[in-house]
């Protein structure tokens, strides 16, 4: 930011060049100190009230720029309640539709349009409202309790779910009963193949993807030479 | 013999849960297994590894520990309650709560005073052992982690607990932690995660046995609590642990499915220095072991592949006998489906809800082994979900396909099938004697039912258009506590046999309401008995696989009985490892009975000559290749049919049809869950 506010300076033709050529020089008048010592200049007089104005104008600088950071991020900030807002009034306004109890279906089809310009975080309340929409279709629902989970019930499940993840989770290199079976066929007495192939009723979504590309193949083929 | 036209059923998805414990009880020699849904199975273990009892499940009980105290069984579960259970009513008797959130183990002490249960929230928990119940005493020092494993030190004084990368040893009395012994965590990417000692025992020399989720069997001393030897067994977790009554041998389960030996040998024949040496491996399992059982001459081991196995070792058995042989349980020892011969419908049992199909015609004619073409296919008429939280225990359905009744430890429920069994009305109004049953039977006009109840006793009502009145309670001798697991009611609407878990066998008078007879007792028990249509023998089938005819009307055994006694049954018969659960007979020829286990079914003709020790059994093969008129000199009376695998039920329609239920052991294996990746080479 200091680069681009000097930048800016240097545009606007400030002083900070020359606070910059300033420090040259004086280096540089350094330097000649060193190399000229026979020259009968006396160095450059450069009085208390400069060099003060200088530092004065430095720091204003530096605060400026702090100064403009803040109101940067404070700007960023704003800008982004506000999208929260929105959105939350967004979802607010979903409800809303729903308690309607004659609700029109182009309403609905309106309401899912904007709904559907709603960025991708969106997606599972989406979701849930397309059910709920659906179910609202019907016209008559009951409302029942939820079966309230105590406290032991929920002790339950996570020393299940503690039991679950040491045996199958993450690190537990496991493998698929097709897998082992297949292995058993490859390394018994008579070799068969693996189990998805012997077997009619296996992995039927894998075998219907390759029936469609074999096709597709085939299809793509014949096309070059009609 | 006859052809027969034969519906293969595959189409009842029964599908066993997973193993989570098991526990053996030296002093009765029975078993007792926990499944994942809740369910805990009996074996006898001294009669051909039968399954005595069932207890059906409940959801929500998760249990994760059982524990004998003398002939007591309880169980502890995640749901945080310790539960005494009835054995002879087949349910819970009491639960206590913990309070101390999910339990995850629980352990006796030798001298059968305290029940110690580890918690989820860090404290091992003592409940003293009164003769009707359990009451709490107090907590031992409560730690930071939760107690996955307990053990007691046999002297009662010392128990060590494991827990998350650690293991703890309390003292008993003064209920301080003495020992904190630390586990190593895993190497490599299992460093971040902690260790998890699964399971634990201390041994009556002061020494720690330890098994954790890094794959390791660790050996300590309990006196200074330091680290005396590590085997690294398996790369995955190591899940169970189980030593001998005599502290000599050690099994360890893991999640490969394989169980590890370890002996307390010495390295040179002198028996000064002796160690925990590795010995064995059986891999018997393809999905994790999750409960081990060391008994005096075999391990047990049971997991998430479902299947009960019995390994007897080799040095505490004689070689090649059927004592050394390996067994497998994978199935129910009871039915399952239940066929009405007139309707022809099926009803399967499953143990959340029941489902009701009307079996497939077909029209053509076929030769022998080939298959008919399917004019109608078979369709599910109704699917019933129970009410309720418990499993159902029990179910049956009437030969007409008018009546459906199940019951599940609380409740009974009875329901009319009209319309051809498509619509269902629940009857309300059920006498209030009609407890919760164990075992179910419908007569065979339909106008009875059966209910088996308490003390061996049955409960008859009378089945009307939708109503349904109390009859009577049959009662056995005094005495008799067990549950009736089998009943039998004759054709006629005569007569109605009773077998309990004693092996005591009654037959009832139905027309008198009173006990006929007591069949002799034989020591094993009765796994499947029906009473034959014309004769009124019954025949009951026992779990060493002995046929017994029985004549009611004379009340003494027949001479196709004695005979079959007399030359003993063959030895090919005698060495079938899985019960007979199911007997019918065939309409069209009085001599036939026919049976079924798991890998065949057999059609026996009393006409036909016995099978002798030098015959093959298993002949039918041979005797298809023979010529005609040499049949007849090589065939004996007991023919087997292996076609059909592996079998839940074989039923004879009224039309002479057979019914065949399969469920290949394949479809069972592929919806289990994810076993562990094992890399082989040039795979």
């Amino acid at each position: 930011m200091t680069l681009q506010n000097n930048m800016a300076k240097n545009q606007r033709g400030e002083a900070a060049p020359s606070s910059r050529m300033t420090g040259r020089e004086r280096q540089m008048g350094g330097f000649s100190l060193l190399l000229e010592s026979s020259d009968d200049e006396g160095p450059e007089e450069v009085t208390f009230e400069d060099s003060k104005a200088d530092a004065r104008r430095s720091m204003k600088r530096a605060l400026d720029t702090a100064r403009r950071e803040k109101e940067l991020l404070k700007e960023k900030r704003r800008k982004r309640q506000e999208l929260f807002q929105e959105q939350k009034k967004r979802k607010l306004l979903s409800a809303e539709v729903l308690e309607e109890i004659d609700s029109t279906k182009q309403e609905q089809s309106h309401v899912k349009a904007e709904e559907e310009a709603e960025p991708e975080e969106v997606e599972g309340r989406k979701r849930n409202w397309k059910q709920n929409a659906a179910r609202n279709l019907k016209g008559n629902y009951t409302v029942t309790t939820v079966k309230q989970s105590t406290l032991a019930s929920s002790q339950l499940k996570a020393a299940e779910d503690f039991l679950h993840s040491r045996m199958y989770g993450p690190g537990s290199r496991r493998t698929t009963s097709n897998e082992m079976l297949s292995l058993e066929n490859k390394m018994g007495k008579n070799k068969s193949a693996a189990v998805q192939f012997v077997k009619k009723n296996w992995a039927c979504q894998k075998k219907a993807k390759a029936e469609k590309l074999k096709k597709t193949w085939i299809h793509m083929q014949q096309i070059p030479s009609s | 013999m006859g052809e027969f036209k034969v519906h293969r059923v595959r189409f009842f998805d029964y599908m066993p849960s997973a193993i989570r414990a098991m526990v053996f009880s030296t002093r009765t020699e029975r078993l007792a297994l926990a499944r994942a849904d809740g369910a805990l199975e009996i074996f006898n273990f001294s009669d051909n590894y039968f399954q005595e009892k069932v207890l059906p499940g409940h959801d929500g009980r998760a249990v994760e520990a059982l524990c004998w105290v003398g002939p007591r069984l309880f169980s502890a579960g995640l749901n945080g309650e310790i539960t005494e259970y009835d054995l002879e009513n087949l349910r819970p008797r009491y639960t206590v709560e913990a309070y101390g959130g999910p339990i995850w183990t629980i352990s006796v002490n030798s001298q059968g005073t305290l029940l110690a249960v580890g918690c989820e929230d860090g404290t091992v928990k003592m409940f003293e052992v009164l003769k009707e119940r359990i009451q709490f005493q107090r907590n031992l020092d409560r730690q930071k982690g939760r107690i996955i494993s307990l053990s007691w030190h046999p002297s009662g004084t010392l128990i060590a607990a494991g827990m998350m990368d650690m293991i703890r040893i309390f003292d008993a009395e003064t209920g301080r932690a003495t020992h904190r012994l630390l586990v190593d965590r895993g190497a490599g990417a299992s460093k971040s995660k902690e260790v998890v000692v699964w399971s634990i025992a201390f041994l009556s020399d002061h020494t720690i046995i330890s098994s954790d989720s890094a794959g390791k069997v660790q050996i300590w001393d309990g006196l200074n609590g330091t680290l005396i030897r590590t085997h690294l067994i398996t790369k995955w977790d190591v899940l169970a642990l189980s030593v001998s009554q005599d502290e000599s041998s050690l099994v360890a389960g893991t999640s490969e499915g394989t169980v590890v030996q370890f002996q307390f040998i010495s390295s040179t024949v002198d028996r000064l220095d002796k160690d925990w040496v590795r010995t064995r491996t059986f891999k018997n399992h393809s999905h994790d072991v999750r409960a081990l059982a060391h008994t005096e001459t075999a391990v047990v081991s049971g997991g998430m592949d479902t299947q009960l196995v019995v390994r007897p070792l080799l040095d505490k058995v004689e070689k090649n006998t059927r004592e050394s042989a390996m067994r497998k349980v994978s199935f129910p020892h009871r039915s399952l489906v239940c066929c009405a011969k007139k309707a022809g419908l099926l009803l399967f049992q499953f143990p959340d809800h029941l489902e009701l199909w009307r079996l497939g015609e077909s029209d053509g004619y076929g030769k022998l082994g080939g298959s008919l073409p399917v004019k109608r296919g078979p369709e599910k008429l109704i699917q019933l979900k129970r009410k309720g939280e418990d499993h159902i225990c029990c179910s049956a359905l009437s030969p007409c396909g008018g009546w459906l009744a199940y019951s599940t430890v609380t409740s009974f429920r009875l329901y009319r099938l009209q319309n051809g069994s498509i619509s269902i009305c629940k009857v309300s109004k059920l006498p209030k004697d009609l407890l919760p049953a164990h075992q179910l039977c419908f007569s065979t006009n339909s106008s009875k039912l059966f209910a088996s109840s308490s003390n061996s006793s049955v409960v008859v009502v009378a089945l009307n258009e939708l109503e349904c009145k109390y009859l009577g309670t049959l009662k056995a001798k005094y005495g008799c506590r067990q549950p009736v697991h089998q009943l039998s009611a004759s054709d006629n609407g005569k007569w109605l046999a009773t077998a309990n878990t004693d092996c005591e066998v009654h037959v009832y008078n139905l027309d008198k309401l009173k006990l006929h007879c007591t069949v002799p007792v034989y020591g094993s028990c009765p796994t499947a008995m029906a009473i034959h249509p014309t004769t009124s023998n019954l025949v009951v089938v026992h779990a060493d696989q002995q046929i017994f005819e029985y004549s009611l009307v004379k009340k003494e055994y027949t001479e196709w009985s004695r005979r079959l006694q007399k030359q003993g049954l063959h030895s090919m018969w005698l060495e079938r490892d899985t019960p007979i659960t199911h007997v019918t007979f065939n309409p069209k020829n009085p001599a036939h009975i026919i049976v079924h286990d798991m890998f065949m079914f057999c059609i026996i003709d009393k006409s036909l000559p016995l099978p002798e020790a030098k015959n093959v059994l298993y002949n039918q093969m041979a005797l298809r290749s023979l010529p005609e008129p040499d049949r007849v000199l090589h065939s004996h009376g007991f023919k087997i049919c292996k076609d059909f695998q592996h079998l839940l039920c074989v039923s004879l329609l009224e039309d002479h049809s057979l019914v065949v239920v399969e469920r290949p052991l394949l479809d069972i294996v592929s919806q289990l869950p994810a076993p562990v990746r094992q890399k082989k080479f040039a795979t």
